[in-house]
């Protein structure tokens, strides 16, 4: 057993806190939830040179080749420094569309920061394959998209959409652009920063094929189980900083005379806040390892989804406990995270399939 | 032993029932969520007009002066029933000021003060907390030396709710400093447009504005510091004491998980009834069951008032369950929701008014405010159960 990331992992990870912790200040950060793209362009750049965007891509398409390992380290240092979500969401479409078709030509633009895409794979009231009602028609050569898809990340900003489409043959993964006709976005407010929009496809045309017609039903399911451990990864990151501000601020805060700190009552919940986080850190780092190795041995991804994103939220919750007042003005960092801890919790770790999962494994 | 309402508190109930029938509507709630509390809205100040005009901001009040000196349970009734059609509650100007300068104001001080706040010519804003003062309010620092005739204040105080728009701020100062810290404060009035006054926003999570207030050399006539001096530390405690009831009510958390059921009943999602998810039925009626206690602590904080007692640990059991109740009905609910549940109150998509992401957001808050709920649990075990204190 080895629970500490390679050199190069770790280089990466500094990287990216030192990055954070000199541009990610609260001022701008509050600047940048006022910015259309949810970032300024200067940062945006900076990130793509620095080769973030490209980490899930291969070296043919100017990127480093990187494993779900690697690309669940950057994003765990990014949550942590709470780097902006439209740099997380593109480094997780990037690697999405390379695990997919690895000799993509779109990629190489994709990775340098110079085109951006989006997942388009939720609807309103549907959230598995079954349920989708986007629809495929046409042939190959020139299909088009019907439907909605909702709650897409980033998908304002996109140049293209990675959609989810259905028709007789089954689920379908193509490349539609945005702003084509026949593909209108249309922002919808939502916390967590990640720039949420409907967009509704009429008769919108298919650029590009990502698999054969009919057969990305399992293509999707590995894709979103590698989506799901990167959130927890990045679960864990958030869940690092929010424990290490509570920590920093119960031993400066002084009331009745004395650090607050010296409150048992006070003690107690740092004590609890650091045992979730230490289970929830193995938990969810033993998940990523095995989704990424191919090597799961039972329910690891779904008891990792149980707990982690539970265990945010409730270290979210008592780390603004234990700052009151202080903690809970609009621009203080704990509430970004306490956003982001339910939309990655909403969306990649609902506790209620987590829990039938692992339910059927042990009664059925 | 009777757990039901008294003919009596029934026609009460009824009569409030009646009222709200009357006076809320669907705008009146679009008002309230979209203003939040730093605009008190025209169609809340309405309502509040109109509740003022049937008597009911004295609800409280001993009758000797114009109140209606109803019992803590009618109370209790009055703030379950209000939360719950989710109209605006009654300033605490009314609930928490007034009372106070009842009973501890000089004559000449409830003669000039109370006609004002009947007739709503004056409002409060409540300044306690400072930024070295929260939980430990004997530690504040905010001072008024005396110049003849007048007080001269200087400080700041946090989290001055409302001072934007009220006319005079409910203000503790220190004014004995040479009194041990608990007996040197005082409680003072203080005119918002006095020189020296200014008020900054504070922007908090859930979108709700409150204020920094900077005193620089106010000048505030002697006779603004009210009942005697050294004795704020307890009169703002006799303050708060009166926000009892509300501070521990369940009504708006139940007003919300209601209309999270009614989504749940309607709402399909991947072709499957949401009702009909075993995680989903057992996570609401665990939550219900919860509210049925929330109620039941409550209940007992007003029942034990009208028995004469002084409910300090059953009141902190009702601030501490609700607060804390609120946190997973609001988390529950954002994830039962699924996607949706994110959605802010704006969008016309948005499911339960957009109120579970908002109650996410504003749940902290009632925890560590209104008295943090460590303090709470201490005020158990002394209060309660006779635990010591050293």
């Amino acid at each position: 057993m080895d629970f500490t990331p390679t050199p190069e992992q770790q280089e990466l990870k500094n990287a990216v806190r030192e990055l954070a912790t000199r541009e990610c200040t609260p001022e701008r950060l509050l600047a940048w939830e006022n910015e259309p793209a949810g970032i300024d362009d200067g940062t945006w750049r900076a990130i793509a040179e620095l080769g973030w965007l490209g980490v899930g891509a291969p070296e043919s398409a100017g990127g480093t080749g990187g494993g779900l390992v690697d690309l669940a380290c950057l994003l765990e240092e990014c949550a942590r420094g709470l780097v902006p979500r439209p740099v997380t969401g593109a480094i997780r479409a990037v690697a999405a569309l390379a695990a997919l078709d690895p000799a993509s030509p779109r990629l190489a633009d994709l990775v340098a920061g110079k085109k951006r895409l989006a997942l388009a794979f939720d609807e309103e009231t549907a959230r598995t394959p079954d349920g989708w009602t986007t629809k495929l028609s046409g042939d190959r050569a020139n299909a088009t998209v019907d439907g909605t898809k909702a709650y897409v990340p980033d998908a304002l900003d996109a140049d293209l959409h990675l959609v989810a489409v259905r028709d007789g043959a089954g689920t379908s993964l193509v490349l539609v652009e945005n702003r084509a006709p026949g593909a209108v976005a249309s922002a919808v407010k939502t916390f967590g920063g990640d720039r949420q929009a409907h967009v509704k496809y009429e008769a919108a045309p298919v650029v590009a094929w990502v698999g054969a017609r009919g057969e990305a039903d399992a293509a999707l399911a590995s894709l979103w189980r590698r989506q799901v451990a990167l959130a927890l990864a990045e679960m864990v990151g958030g869940m690092d900083a929010v424990l290490e501000m509570a920590v920093a601020y119960v031993k400066e805060r002084q009331q009745f005379g004395q650090k607050i700190a010296l409150f048992q009552a006070v003690r107690h919940q740092i004590a609890d806040m650091g045992t979730q986080f230490t289970a929830a850190r193995h938990l969810a780092w033993q998940a990523v390892t095995r989704v990424a190795s191919g090597t799961e041995q039972g329910h690891e991804l779904a008891s990792a989804c149980a707990y982690v994103g539970q265990a945010f939220k409730r270290l979210c919750w008592t780390s603004h406990h234990v700052h009151g007042g202080a903690g809970f003005v609009v621009e203080h960092r704990m509430r970004f995270h306490s956003e982001r801890a339910q939309s990655l919790c909403i969306r990649y770790a609902p506790e209620a399939p987590a829990l039938s999962e692992i339910a059927s494994a042990l009664l059925d | 032993m009777d757990y039901d309402l008294s003919p009596r508190e029934s026609a009460w109930r009824d009569e409030v029932r009646a009222f709200i029938a009357e006076h809320v509507d669907e705008s009146l709630s679009r008002e309230t969520r979209e203003v939040g509390n730093e605009g008190r809205g025209p169609r809340a100040r309405k309502f509040l007009d109109a509740l003022r005009d049937r008597g009911w901001w004295g609800l409280s009040w001993p009758k000797q002066y114009g109140g209606l000196e109803k019992t803590a349970v009618e109370q209790w009734i009055f703030i379950d029933e209000i939360e719950t059609a989710g109209a605006p509650m009654l300033p605490l100007t009314a609930t928490s000021v007034a009372p106070t300068i009842m009973r501890i104001g000089s004559e000449e001080q409830k003669n000039h003060w109370l006609p004002r706040i009947n007739n709503a010519e004056i409002d409060f804003a409540l300044g306690y907390s400072e930024p070295e003062a929260g939980t430990d309010l004997a530690s504040l620092r905010t001072h008024a030396e005396l110049d003849g005739d007048e007080w001269i204040v200087n400080g700041q105080k946090m989290w001055n709710t409302m001072a934007h728009m009220a006319t005079h701020n409910w203000i503790a100062v220190r004014t004995e400093p040479d009194a041990p810290k608990h007996k040197g404060i005082s409680m003072m009035i203080v005119p918002m447009d006095a020189p020296g006054v200014s008020v900054q926003p504070i922007w908090v999570w859930p979108g709700l504005r409150t204020n920094a207030l900077f005193l620089d050399n106010v000048r505030v006539p002697r006779s603004y510091l009210i009942g005697e001096r050294g004795m704020g530390f307890y009169y703002a405690a006799m303050a708060l004491n009166f926000e009892r009831l509300s501070i521990g009510s369940i009504g708006m958390a139940r007003r919300h998980f209601r209309a999270l059921v009614n989504e749940v009943k309607q709402r399909v999602v991947d072709g499957r009834p949401l009702k009909n998810d075993p995680w989903v039925r057992e996570r609401l009626a665990r939550l219900q069951v919860e509210i049925d206690a929330a109620r039941m602590l409550g209940l007992e904080t007003a029942v034990a008032l009208d028995r004469g007692g002084v409910p300090a640990a059953e009141s902190s059991m009702a601030k501490i369950y609700v607060s804390e109740l609120t946190q997973r009905i609001a988390d529950t609910g954002c994830e039962i929701l699924g996607l949706n549940g994110q959605t802010h109150a704006q969008e016309p998509s948005a499911l339960a008014e957009g109120r579970m992401q908002w109650l996410y957001r504003i749940a902290p808050m009632l925890a560590f405010g209104g008295g943090t709920n460590e303090v709470q649990r201490d005020i158990i075990g002394f209060m309660g159960y006779g635990l010591p204190r050293k």
